[in-house]
Order: structure tokens, then C-alpha cells, then sequence
């Protein structure tokens, strides 16, 4: 039976044409302005491109970004940014139980930072109160919700954002309090419309979806004629390089030529070390280190390697399309599933069979016509989430929810 | 323009209109509007419109000038005076969801869709916790744009609201989509001609339409009055008009899968009533049908359940003796109501009809396996045929089926009936049958109940009595309810004395349960004992009653606590854990208690063979244990006692795991026989757990790290299992499996007698003639229930019958169903606890990918690999350590005609694969040489002689 599933998210033609470029004052809130990482990225490269289209955009931090952790954003930010508190406010513990109900210091801790959290939604309210109508809020994580839950967004419609799949959260704390404070936001987006389908089933009925952006389109595309397969990711248990070592360790005899070249550092690496050793296959991997020049490392490669035990809407496996690079993913996301078209410009192998993971990365490695035809597609193909078509598709959701 | 109009259709319902209009206004779009239509209300019904009209601009309320009968007409009044782009419909008591227009805009707009359609609930007014039930909910799981409705024939044949859904105006317009005027299931046939004109529909996961539903409502909706024989009529025509529109569009597959529906469905609600039913009803109902049913696809009868398509083409014939038994099973799923027919070894509903090659196919019933059943698992049908009562007795007769003889003509049947109160009260009573006949096909009795001084209630808590006769068949208990229909129960009151009072009733009375079974319940004689029974019911109703029913929720929660796992852990580890160690005690489990067998039994019978002093404890899961040995204590898994002896015991000994929850103290030694050489990937091998996070691995690293002792046959289990239970070196005895000693031994034995094969007990027990080869059939395990045989296994039967007997064991987790006709060619050996005599016995093995192959071959006996489904299994499964069709010692084959060509074919005394054989045990079993249980015994517990 041929069934058509909801392609037109993904190509954009219906609406993307049509959108109105009405100016508006846009707010993006996150816990800080300036935290290292891939919301502050991406809330960065928004505003900037809202403000390229003549909105006004203001984004908001809740606390400044703990020290060491701090991302270096560049001067003359074409936006303004306000954080709200100076220093971060004391967290505090639980009060349930007896015992939490006879914890007076406690108590007494926690009525000062509910205190603190109204002045600070209050600076926020005043913000609010000055936009033009047709305003937007949008709210990229859900603690920062806690704040604007409680500062006046009369006029303006509040959009809330979950940046991680389903899974990934409902397997931690967020899970509990997405479904609370996003309970009643105008809209709340998921990355992708399956994630947002299995929002919609825990009774969230305003969940739609909106992914992310390119964060860039190379000139040069790689030629894909060097022999190798790269990885780019911090050393962490979740990118899961451990799972493409033991799939490396099944492919490395068969092509001696190849090297596989891993980029990033972080806590595993030693234990990363010591299995390739383990596993005989320490002379043909690379370890690189962490690097600032992604282009570069993706044009030098000719596969890539996304090993992660859990993703959401993976930038790196966009950037290695992008460069027109063929990639090997594990199935952990429906932001994988969505970004690459298994078979024709990618290939997707069951989470954490990394014998299927290897059978793949072998069938790209033995056929070069394969590894051009699948780079040249995915190129093509990811340029539907380019910078305009994604802008668009967000005016089209602020024009929606005026309506 | 707004963007969307919801016309909302009102009759003689002023009460909930505001309630239905206000769920527009509260839409999270603004861009709405509202169209009341009143169908001619006879209440106050269009002045509430108008009222609402006045105070809100959006809504605006019309009046049709008489009323129409049915909800169609207003809505296509609504329909002309709408002015939003896109239409939605709302009956006046029900609500739309807050998000709904705004969700139904943005999928319409951004799919350019005609019609987006989301997920209705129904909300059940009239209950505790407003239970909400999903319309076909499967259809709504996620976001999907259809650009015909023939992709997703279940859409147009299940959800057939109009209601729960978003139209472009245009759309309707375009296409003069109206609904039928004046016509019961009027959405009917509207929600066809949308599907079929609409060019591309997108379905959204979103709950949209709040359905309330009221059962208590004083006058019946259409749906629920269904037992009316119009209402039939009308069901009919509107079918016959959406099969003429699928006609002329020419949508063969989509009217086959209306036929399934109407097989499943609409037919099934109709005949559910008919045991209910008078004679003329019947007549009628079976005259109506006989058209209509023959003109449904053939092969729509194949995709629907069996007793579904047997009533169908029993009703269809008039042949009321099959079908109303028929329709009992309908009801009862469970039940074997027809006393079943077996020809040419094949199993069929009745005899009657067999010369019909169709009736032949749908009332073939051999596939459901009741010729499998024994007496005791068997809900079979008892008819009530005699009622009547006098003087407080009540004198019952009725008709029990004999399926296939399963109570044969000289058993001994004995049987009592059980007066149950519903509502679980201390009390039962039992009464004598008098006779019991067996008449064949049928068992008949009867029997004399004093009610009136034997059956004593408790009086308001016991009101509803069931009834239930209990069969003894050469000691086998079968239960039976009494199903009446076609007996007229007497309209007399009997009198009885509860014993708490006898305000609220004094008599019983009898009546037959929604479903058609025989109660009994308790009534007043006089008429002012209702006032007092209206006063009982406003205290139960009322706050008295309420705090007495939350009392009683909270203790069962309270009884719930107390008994939950989490308590029995805490016991485990706080209370029977800090007990001292028993000495001598070893607690053995196999296949998570399912069975005694494996390598715990042949340790535990070497120890009781050596005559050791220890005290034995034998977990056991499910009913009580048959088969366990009976000189240990048998404790069933996760009862107290099992927790008791686990946490005090000296030696545990075990294939598979004892309870994950459960630590083992440093005192116990754990000794992990483990079941089976590994072919596919085990432990932290699979990939489920390699994707697991670090915390999760390390979880289940400390289930694992409580093995002591790890028993390996080869080094492929040292590379492969142990490797991937992270099993450190020192904790490996390399001394083969206890279990597989006699597999050894018996090569032995048989290599000292030349090649002569003893065949044992079981040869003869399962009736095997000295002239045939057993062949052994032992799949893996794939997916739970019914193993599908990759094989015809009657034309097995058939033509290798004469040289080969196949015994089939299906995994313990499976079962499978075999045809009469194959009966002593192909044995079902399943149940059987210990594989070991059956390998014994099997002069060649077939399997696929089980761990049985690396056993048998201990044997050096012809082994046949009937891998049907290898890529699937390899590739989409959790992987494999070694390809099998390169290791494979003897034949590997994907296809019945390939197995057939080899068993044409097979010769036992050839050694072509002899060699493969021996290079298979050297890799797979190198360390089985018939000594393991010995070895561990002298190894642990050589100390405990008495």
C-alpha cells in the first residue's frame, strides 16, 4: 500500500513562497545568552537571520553563562541581549515529605527565590509590554519557561521549544516539566513532526515541528578521494565513538588503505585509546583532537561516521551532507531518519549494530561510484533546511498564530 | 473572512448549546465563526441561539422551518450560510478541543489538503474519572497526507464520522458534498462521497473532537436502539449506496475492505442481538442479510476472524441449529459452542455444508487448535433448555456440547451448579445435578434447585447471583455457564431470606446477562420497598457512601503495597538477608522456573545419585508443578518461600537468571550453568545494550556480576559468551555442560555396539513404529505464540509418512497447532519438559539457527539447517558470531521443495557430513566428554556425604 507520509514539511513548497514579511518584535529566552553549546548557536544564527529580515530581535538569558563556559559570540551583535539575574540564584532542594515541611531554612530559601523569579519576570514583563503587536516569544529551553510562565505576555504569543528528540527526553528530568510548563504556550516545537506526532499523543494538542537550520553551506564540496572516514564529536559516551571503533575493528582488514580520523576530545578518550588498541586497530585511527575548522575536516574525508547513541536534529551529520560527503548513521532519532533517506543519499543501520554499522561503512568504502552518487544527492537534498527556508517557514508560524 | 466555521447543530438540546458554542469561541484561533442550525427544537433550544448570536458577533443562529428528523439537513442548511474558508461540524453536546481549528488550518494549509481529519474521543459523562475511549485511534498515531483515500482503505471504512473533521468550503461546494435528508447513519454516506472526491486528506494525531457520551440519557441516541429491525433496513440501504459509489469508481479494493467491515462489524452487532430475538425477528433479519451477503467479496470471509465468516455464511444458508451456537462463540470468545466435525483429518465447525467448497474453507477450524484442548481447558457451551419453578424450586434442564467426543461415552461425568455472587461476597452455594446423560454430541441434565431454602444473600451488597455448572470428567474440572435464549424463563419471583435485611428484597428473580448467560438477581415483591431501596441508593450515592468507598479503595491500595514486589524486596534484602545462611541448601531453577530439566537437573540428580546430604529447593513458575521432582522443596518463583530459600542459601544453581532485582549475598555461591552455545549475539553484544547508555550497561553489569562460576563447553563460549557477560577468566570452568553427559554417554555406547541404536521407552510411549526414522524438528525462538510451521505439514504427512515420524518441539515460549491428519507422522512434543531423550531418540535433527544444533552434534547423527528466513534473521535480528552456512555440518536449505528434495534423499548411515560433524564438535563442544556433573559435583559439594 503506498502511503504518503507528510513530505511537504520536508520539501516546503506549499507555504514558504507566500509568507508575509510583517515586522515584528522577536524574543528568543534561553537559560543564558552566552553558554557554550548548540542552543546558543542556534539561537544565535536565528536572531541573526530575524534580523536580516527586519524584525527586532532581543534575546534574553535568564542567568549569565557559568564561568569557563562562556562562548565567544563577537562584537556588534546586530540584536540587543539582556540577561536577567547578575549572579546565578541559589537552587534549592525539594520540600516534600515531613521533613521537607519542617525545613524552615529551606522554606525560607525557597520563598526568597520565588520572589526573586516574579522581580526577575517583571523586567521581562516590562520588555514585553513595549512590543509592537504581533510579537513573538519563543522559548528555546524549558527552564527558562519557568521564568516566562511567570512574566505578562499579554498580546504576545509564546512559542516553546524541546531541541532533543522525544526519547532523549523523555528519558530525563525535562520530560516531566515539558509537559507542564509547555502545557499552555501558544505553540511548543519539536525538531521534527514525528518527534512532535509522539508529543501530540501525551496529550500535548498544540505540538508542531520545526527544524533546524543549515548552519552552513560550503563553496567547495569534498571530492571524496581521500580515503577516509571521519568523525567529528566530543569523546563522550553519548556519540557513541566506541561503537564505531568495534565497527572499524570489522572493516579495517579488508581496506588497508583507509584511516579513520576522529575529531574532538572529551572523557572517554583514553578508554577510547586503550579499546582501539585492544581491538588491533590503533594504526589505522587518527586522533585529531578538537578542531575549530569543521569545513576543512569534512572536506578532507570521504565518509562520515555519526556513531551516537542518541541524537536530535544532528547539525554535524547536516554540515558532512552539506560538504557532500556520504554518511553512516545509527538510527537513534527521527531527526536522523528525517535528515538522511536511507539509500539514497545516506545510510542508517539499527541502533547499535554495529555489524550492520560496518556493513555499511564497507559498502561505501568498496564502491566509489556509490560514495559520489550519495554525496552529490545528500548535497542537494539538505538544502531543504536552508537558512530561508527555515526563516520562512517561522514567519509562516508567527503569521499562524496571530490568526 | 474567518478561517473556519463550525456549524453546530442543536436539537431540543438548550442546556449543553452554550457549552458546545463556547468551545468555538475558546479556540485558540481567533479566526472562527459559529453557525447554530436548530432542527425545529421543541425546548427553548433556538432562543438560547439567539441569545448567543446577540451577545457574540462571531456566532450568528438559524432555524430550519420544520424539523428534519436527522442531523443531516441542518448541517447542510449550516453549510450554505457558512462563510470560512474551511467548514467543521459540532453537535450541540459535544466539544471541540482547544487547539483544534488552529491544528486542522495549519495541516489543510500547509498539505493544501480538502479535508484534514484529527482523533475524536469519547468521553463517558456518567463515569467516575470521565473515561475517555479513542475512535480508532490506530488511524490517528501519527501525521500523514493521503492523496487518495484508496491508500488507507481502513480510513474510509472505519471512520466514518463526519464530525472529527475540517473541510475546505470550496471543496464541498466544488463537489455538492450534502448529506442524505432524513436518513439514519446520515454521516454515512456523506464521509464517502468526501473521501472519494478529495484530492489529497491529511490525518493529524491531535485530539480534536470531544464526543460526550451519555449512557444513562433517557432517551436512547440511534446507535444505541440498533435492535430495531428499521434501523437495519436503513444500515442496508446506506451500504448499498456506498457499494454502487465504490462501483462506479471503480474501487475494487476498497469495497473488499468494506465487505471485511461489514463482516466485522456492522453484521456482528446485529447478530449479537438475535438469541434475544423472536422467531420472526429472526426470519427476517436472515431474509434481509441473504442478499446483501451475497453479493460481499469471497476473500473478504478469509480476512476476518473464523467465527466471524462461519456466521456469516451460517447465516447466509438460514441454517439457525449451526448459527446460533455460532453466535454464542461470537459473543464469547473463548467458548467451543458447535460439537465440531472431524473429516479427512481436518477439523470443521459442523458436517453440515462440506460439500460447498467454500463453506469447506470457512468452516475449516483446525487452525484454532481445539482438537488440541483437553477437557479442562475447554469453555464449551451449555444451553439451557427447561425452566420452570414452583414452590421456591427451580427445576433447570440443559444441553452441554461434546466437541469431538473430548468427554468420551464411557467417562465419568459428574457435575454441581455454583450460585456465585457477582460481586465477590463469602459465600457460595452449591447444588446436585441430578442426572447426566451422555447423548453423543451432546451431554445432557438436569437438575432440581431448592432456592428459596437453600440460597441465603447477604442482602443490597450481593444483589446479582451467576450461575455456573461445573463438570467433573474422569476428574477433570470444566466450568460452563448457562446461555438462554431460545428457553422462556419463567416470570416468577422466588422468595429467599437475606440475612442482612429484607427491606430492600425478598425474592430473586431470573434473567439472562448482556451476554446472553443465565443470573439471577434480588427484587422486592412489594411496591414501598422501592422508596426504602431509592433510600439505600441516595446513602451510597452520598457522601456516607462515598467516604465508606474511598475507605475501602484505600485499603485495597494499602493490600496492593503490602503484596507488591517492591515490599517482597525489601524483604528480601532487609529481613530474610540478614538471616543466617543455611548450610547444604541449593536452590536450582531452570528456564526462569518454566521447566525441570537442563543442567541444574543433571547436577541435582548426580548429587541425589551420590547420595549427598543437602536440602534442595526447585523454583517452578505458572500452576502447580507436575514433573518436579518430588524429593525437594518446590517453591514457586517470587513467592516468600522462593525469597526465603534464595536469600539463605548456601549454592545457587541455575541456567538462565533468577529475579534481576535480587542481590546475591557474598556467602552464596552462584553457579551459572547457562542453557546453550551462542550463535547470535548475546550480552553486551546485542546491540540493544550496546546502545544502551553507561548507566544502564552497569545495571545490568550487576545482575551479571553475581555469577560465581560460569560453565563453558568450547572456547567459542569463552570468546563469545563469557566475553560478552564480561565474565573474568578466573570465574570460567571449562567443564561442559551437565546436561549434555548423556548425549555423550550414549555416542559412546553406541560407538561401542557398532553404530546399534537402543531405542528407549519414549519410542514406544509416543507409539513410534521400530521401522521409522524420527526425525526431530527444533525451531528457535522468533516471536511469542502460535509457531507457524515453515512447512505444509499434512502434505509432510503424506508423503514421507511411510518412512519418517517428525516430532515437533517448539521453543518454550511457542506452541504450535497440528492438523488431525498428520496424527502419529507428526507428534508434538513441545510439552515435554527435558529435549535430552527426545535427541536421544531423533535418528536426525532439524533446526535453524536454535543452540540445540551444538548439542546434538554431540551425537554424530545427520543434522538438516531449515534456515526459511536466514537474511531476516541475520540481518535484521541482533547479528550472529560465525556464518552459519559456511559452519553448518550438513544441509542448509531456505524452502519446502529444497526439504522435501533432501529428505527424498536422506540416508541416516550416510557420513558425507561426518567430517563437518567432528570439526563442529571440536569448535562448538570440545569440553563435553560426559564427566561435567561429576566434575562439579567433586568440585563443590564432594564434602557433603552423609
Amino acid at each position: 500500500m503506498p502511503q504518503s507520509t507528510d513530505t511537504t514539511a520536508a520539501t516546503g513548497t506549499a507555504m514558504t513562497e507566500t509568507h508575509e514579511s510583517r515586522p515584528r518584535d522577536i524574543f528568543l529566552v534561553s537559560n543564558s545568552v552566552d553558554e557554550l553549546g548548540g542552543i546558543t548557536s542556534w539561537s544565535h544564527q536565528m536572531a541573526r537571520l530575524f534580523a536580516e529580515r527586519g524584525h527586532g530581535v532581543h534575546v534574553v538569558g535568564i542567568v549569565p553563562a557559568p564561568e569557563g563556559r562562556r562562548a565567544d559570540l563577537g562584537p556588534d551583535l546586530p540584536y540587543r541581549t539582556t540577561t536577567l539575574y547578575d549572579v546565578h540564584p541559589p537552587s534549592v532542594k525539594s520540600l516534600s515529605g515531613l521533613k521537607g515541611k519542617l525545613d524552615l531554612v529551606e522554606r525560607r530559601r525557597r520563598a526568597a527565590r520565588d520572589t526573586g523569579m516574579r522581580e526577575q519576570a517583571a523586567k521581562m514583563s516590562a520588555l514585553f509590554r513595549a512590543a509592537r503587536p504581533g510579537s513573538v516569544v519563543i522559548v528555546t529551553q524549558v527552564w527558562a519557561m519557568e521564568w516566562v510562565a511567570l512574566a505578562d505576555t499579554a498580546g504576545l504569543k509564546v512559542v516553546g521549544m524541546s531541541h532533543e528528540s522525544f526519547e532523549t527526553c523523555r528519558k530525563s528530568s525535562r520530560f516531566g516539566r515539558v509537559k507542564r510548563f509547555y502545557a499552555d504556550v501558544d505553540r511548543m516545537l519539536a525538531l521534527t513532526r514525528e518527534d512532535a506526532d509522539l508529543w501530540i499523543r501525551q496529550r500535548m494538542d498544540n505540538v508542531g515541528a520545526m527544524p533546524n537550520p543549515l548552519p552552513f553551506f560550503p563553496e567547495e564540496p569534498s571530492r571524496r578521494t581521500a580515503k577516509r572516514v571521519v568523525s567529528i564529536g566530543r569523546l563522550h559516551e553519548e556519540k557513541g565513538v566506541d561503537l564505531l571503533l568495534d565497527a572499524w575493528a570489522e572493516v579495517a582488514d579488508k581496506h588497508p588503505e583507509w584511516v579513520l580520523t576522529l575529531y574532538g576530545s572529551g572523557p572517554e578518550e583514553e578508554a577510547l585509546k586503550k579499546q582501539a588498541a585492544q581491538l588491533g586497530i590503533a594504526s589505522s585511527v587518527e586522533w585529531m583532537g578538537r578542531t575549530s575548522q569543521v569545513p576543512d575536516a569534512l572536506r578532507a574525508s570521504a565518509v562520515f561516521a555519526l556513531s551516537s547513541r542518541g541524537e536530535g536534529f544532528p547539525l554535524a551529520l547536516m554540515e558532512a551532507m552539506a560538504t557532500a560527503v556520504p554518511c553512516v548513521a545509527f538510527d537513534v532519532a527521527p531527526g536522523v531518519r528525517e535528515i538522511i533517506t536511507d539509500g539514497e543519499n545516506g545510510l542508517i543501520a539499527p541502533p547499535g549494530n554495529t555489524g550492520e554499522f560496518a556493513r555499511r561503512l564497507d559498502r561505501l568504502m568498496s564502491d566509489r561510484e556509490l560514495r559520489d552518487r550519495m554525496g552529490e544527492q545528500a548535497r542537494e537534498d539538505i538544502q531543504r533546511y536552508s537558512t530561508d527556508e527555515i526563516t520562512g517557514r517561522w514567519e509562516n508560524l508567527f503569521t499562524l498564530l496571530h490568526r | 473572512m474567518p478561517d473556519v466555521s463550525v456549524v453546530v447543530i442543536v436539537y431540543n438540546d438548550a442546556a449543553r448549546l452554550p457549552t458546545a458554542v463556547q468551545s468555538v469561541l475558546d479556540q485558540t484561533l481567533d479566526s472562527v465563526e459559529v453557525v447554530i442550525v436548530d432542527d425545529c427544537s421543541k425546548d427553548r433550544s433556538f432562543e438560547v441561539a439567539k441569545e448567543l448570536e446577540a451577545a457574540h458577533p462571531q456566532v450568528r443562529a438559524y432555524q430550519l422551518p420544520e424539523n428534519s428528523g436527522a442531523g443531516g439537513e441542518p448541517r447542510n442548511v449550516g453549510i450554505g450560510h457558512a462563510r470560512g474558508r474551511y467548514v467543521m461540524f459540532l453537535d450541540s453536546d459535544d466539544v471541540l478541543e482547544l487547539n483544534a481549528c488552529r491544528n486542522m488550518l495549519e495541516a489543510a494549509e500547509r498539505t493544501e489538503a480538502d479535508m484534514v481529519s484529527g482523533l475524536c474521543v469519547r468521553v463517558h459523562k456518567d463515569t467516575r474519572n470521565q473515561k475517555r475511549d479513542e475512535w480508532y485511534s490506530w488511524l490517528y498515531r501519527t501525521t500523514r497526507t493521503l492523496t487518495s483515500v484508496s491508500e488507507l482503505p481502513d480510513l474510509f471504512v472505519w471512520d466514518t464520522l463526519s464530525t472529527n473533521k475540517c473541510y475546505r468550503r470550496d471543496f464541498l461546494i466544488e463537489n455538492n458534498l450534502l448529506f442524505p435528508k432524513g436518513m439514519l447513519y446520515e454521516d454515512l454516506m456523506f464521509i464517502a462521497e468526501a473521501y472519494l472526491a478529495a484530492k489529497k486528506i491529511t490525518l493529524i494525531p491531535n485530539q480534536v473532537y470531544f464526543w460526550h457520551v451519555h449512557a444513562q440519557a433517557k432517551v436512547k441516541s440511534v446507535t444505541n436502539r440498533r435492535h430495531e429491525m428499521s434501523n437495519y433496513i436503513h444500515r442496508l440501504e446506506i451500504h448499498r449506496r456506498i457499494d454502487a459509489l465504490l462501483e462506479q469508481h471503480g474501487m475494487a479494493e476498497m469495497k473488499k475492505a468494506k465487505d471485511v467491515k461489514f463482516l466485522k462489524h456492522d453484521l456482528v452487532l446485529h447478530l449479537r442481538d438475535l438469541p434475544f430475538r423472536d422467531e420472526s425477528y429472526r426470519r427476517e433479519f436472515a431474509e434481509l442479510s441473504r442478499d446483501y451477503l451475497a453479493g460481499l467479496d469471497h476473500e473478504a470471509y478469509t480476512r476476518v476472524q473464523p467465527i466471524q465468516a462461519i456466521c456469516a455464511y451460517l447465516l447466509q444458508k438460514g441454517d439457525w441449529d449451526n448459527l446460533l451456537p455460532a453466535v454464542d462463540t461470537l459473543t464469547h470468545r473463548d467458548k467451543i459452542s458447535a460439537p465440531l466435525a472431524e473429516r479427512d483429518g481436518r477439523i470443521y465447525w459442523c458436517g453440515e455444508h462440506l460439500d460447498d467448497a467454500f463453506g469447506r474453507s470457512i468452516l475449516d477450524v483446525t487452525d484454532l487448535g481445539y482438537h488440541q484442548k483437553p477437557v479442562q481447558k475447554m469453555f464449551l457451551r451449555n444451553a439451557l433448555t427447561d425452566y420452570a419453578e414452583s414452590d421456591g424450586t427451580v427445576r433447570l434442564a440443559g444441553r452441554i456440547t461434546n466437541p469431538l467426543g473430548v468427554m468420551p461415552a464411557d467417562a465419568k461425568i459428574k457435575g454441581q451448579i455454583e450460585f456465585r455472587a457477582r460481586r465477590r461476597s463469602l459465600q457460595t452455594f452449591v447444588f446436585p445435578v441430578k442426572s447426566l446423560r451422555h447423548e453423543g454430541r451432546f451431554v445432557t441434565w438436569d437438575a432440581e434447585v431448592d432456592l428459596s431454602a437453600k440460597l441465603r444473600p447477604l442482602g443490597i451488597i450481593d444483589s446479582v447471583w451467576d450461575v455456573r455448572v461445573i463438570l467433573d470428567v474422569n476428574g477433570q474440572k470444566t466450568n460452563t455457564r448457562l446461555t438462554v435464549g431460545e428457553s422462556e424463563l419463567g416470570s416468577g419471583l422466588l422468595p429467599v431470606k437475606p440475612r442482612l435485611t429484607r427491606l430492600v428484597a425478598d425474592h430473586i428473580e431470573p434473567h439472562p446477562t448482556a451476554k446472553g448467560h443465565l443470573a439471577f438477581r434480588l427484587v422486592s415483591a412489594k411496591h414501598d420497598n422501592e422508596r426504602i431501596e431509592e433510600f439505600i441508593q441516595t446513602a451510597v450515592r452520598g457522601k456516607p457512601g462515598k467516604l465508606a468507598k474511598a475507605g475501602y479503595r484505600r485499603a485495597k491500595d494499602l493490600r496492593k503495597t503490602l503484596t507488591s514486589d517492591k515490599t517482597k524486596l525489601r524483604l528480601f534484602h532487609e529481613v530474610y538477608g540478614r538471616l543466617p545462611v543455611k548450610k547444604r541448601t541449593v536452590v536450582f531453577e531452570s528456564m526462569l522456573g518454566k521447566q525441570y530439566s537442563d543442567s541444574p537437573r543433571a547436577v541435582y540428580e548426580e548429587m541425589r545419585a551420590r547420595g549427598l546430604d543437602f536440602e534442595a529447593y526447585w523454583s517452578y513458575a505458572g500452576p502447580a508443578p507436575k514433573d518436579f521432582p518430588k524429593d525437594a522443596h518446590l517453591v514457586r518463583r517470587w513467592s516468600l518461600p522462593y525469597l526465603k530459600a534464595l536469600a539463605r542459601a548456601e549454592f545457587w544453581v541455575d541456567n538462565q537468571s533468577y529475579p534481576l532485582k535480587l542481590a546475591k549475598r557474598p556467602e552464596t555461591t552462584y553457579i551459572q550453568t547457562w542453557h546453550g552455545s551462542a550463535l547470535k549475539k548475546m550480552g553486551f553484544d546485542q546491540p540493544g545494550l550496546k546502545a544502551a547508555t553507561q548507566a544502564q550497561q552497569a545495571a545490568e553489569q550487576k545482575h551479571l556480576d553475581r555469577f560465581d562460576h560460569f560453565l563453558c563447553r568450547s572456547e567459542h563460549d569463552v570468546r563469545t559468551l563469557a566475553r560478552a557477560f564480561r565474565i573474568p577468566e578466573e570465574k570460567l570452568l571449562r567443564v561442559g555442560y551437565p546436561r549434555n553427559d548423556v548425549l555423550v554417554k550414549t555416542r559412546q555406547a553406541e560407538d561401542a555396539a557398532d553404530g546399534a541404536r537402543e531405542r528407549g521407552a519414549l519410542a514406544a510411549e509416543l507409539g513410534i513404529p521400530a521401522d521409522k526414522t524420527v526425525l526431530l524438528y527444533a525451531p528457535t525462538f522468533r516471536t511469542p505464540g502460535a509457531f507457524p510451521m515453515p512447512f505444509d505439514v499434512e502434505k509432510f504427512a503424506e508423503e514421507f509418512g511411510d518412512r519418517y515420524v517428525l516430532l515437533v518441539r517448539a521453543h518454550y515460549l511457542n506452541h504450535v497447532v497440528l492438523p488431525p491428519a498428520a496424527k502419529g507422522k507428526v507428534i508434538d512434543v513441545s510439552a515435554r519438559h527435558d529435549v535430552m531423550p527426545l535427541m536421544q531418540l531423533a535418528d536426525v535433527l532439524i533446526t535453524d539457527y536454535s543452540s540445540v544444533m551444538f548439542d546434538y552434534a554431540l551425537l554424530d547423527r545427520p543434522m538438516l539447517f531449515f534456515t526459511y528466513d536466514y537474511d531476516k534473521y541475520v540481518h535484521e535480528g541482533r547479528g550472529t558470531y560465525f556464518d552459519l552456512l559456511e559452519h553448518a555440518p550438513g544441509p542448509v536449505f531456505r524452502t519446502e521443495e529444497e526439504f522435501h528434495d533432501v529428505l527424498k534423499t536422506l540416508d541416516v548411515a550416510d557420513d558425507t557430513h561426518a567430517e563437518a560433524r567432528k570439526r563442529f564438535v571440536a569448535e562448538f563442544g570440545e569440553y563435553d566428554q560426559g564427566t561435567a556433573a561429576k566434575t562439579i559435583v567433586d568440585t563443590f559439594f564432594s564434602g557433603w556425604s552423609r
